[in-house]
């Protein structure tokens, strides 16, 4: 059986035609930094404001988004988006994992302030600053986000290095 | 002769390869180079080659 690749653009375009308020954290956003890592899922921390879970639940349909590892195929709905939970679904262009919030529950409004805006072809997001993630990862203790954190933190110290030239 | 530029070692006035804890910083400095599209498609292609590497190892299993 061919495994398809994740198209994480093509999600990003999804939730960008129709709007959406979100953040990208996690893998993703490490290497949009720059750091050289590898990831296979997209990790966003999405607004739980009213107009915006309208927004993505458009978004997710055009996704054909469902929670993955059931048995049915449970599609999420505004009810269960508007929670602070973490909804790790599968779409037609690979994984998106919606974060309701990360450690120490912070929500999108509270990382809002710590996000910066960048540009990926014609599109215009937002990720999680890099010293913000690296804040994160340290508070978490999960091994596998403790793993990358040197290369992290070694991202943001050639970057400053860059600056200063 | 003089060594083909591939073959050239890292010298001494070159900023450190690595870390002290080993993190490669030469692909640091790459991933750096790049813009976030660019970058972006990095990470595409990295998925790319290990699906590929993946379903090449289950195909050498099979004989």
């Amino acid at each position: 059986m061919q495994e398809s690749v994740p198209q994480i653009i093509e999600i990003l375009r999804v939730l960008d035609d129709r709007q959406v308020k979100f953040i990208i954290v996690g893998g993703v956003c490490a290497v949009l930094h720059g750091a050289p890592i590898t990831t296979f899922d997209l990790d966003l921390v999405h607004s739980r404001a009213p107009d915006n879970l309208n927004c993505l639940v458009k978004a997710l349909i055009d996704l054909d988004a469902y929670y993955r590892g059931h048995l049915k195929r449970i599609k999420p709905d505004i009810e269960s988006l508007a929670s602070p939970g973490h909804h790790l679904l599968m779409t037609r262009f690979g994984p998106l994992d919606l974060l309701g919030t990360i450690e120490k529950n912070l929500g999108y409004a509270n990382l809002i302030g710590h996000s910066e805006e960048i540009q990926i072809e014609n599109l215009q997001l937002r990720i999680l600053s890099l010293e913000h993630l690296i804040e994160i990862k340290e508070q978490t203790f999960r091994e596998k986000d403790r793993l990358i954190l040197p290369v992290l933190k070694h991202t943001l110290q050639e970057r400053e290095k860059n600056k200063k030239k | 002769m003089e060594n083909p530029p591939h073959l050239i070692l890292h010298s001494q006035k070159d900023p450190p390869a690595y870390s002290e804890d080993g993190v490669d910083l030469t692909l640091i400095r790459w991933m750096l180079s790049l813009t976030p599209t660019e970058r972006l498609n990095v990470l595409q292609q990295n998925m790319l080659s290990i699906v590929r590497l993946k379903h090449a190892g289950i195909r050498a299993a099979d004989y």
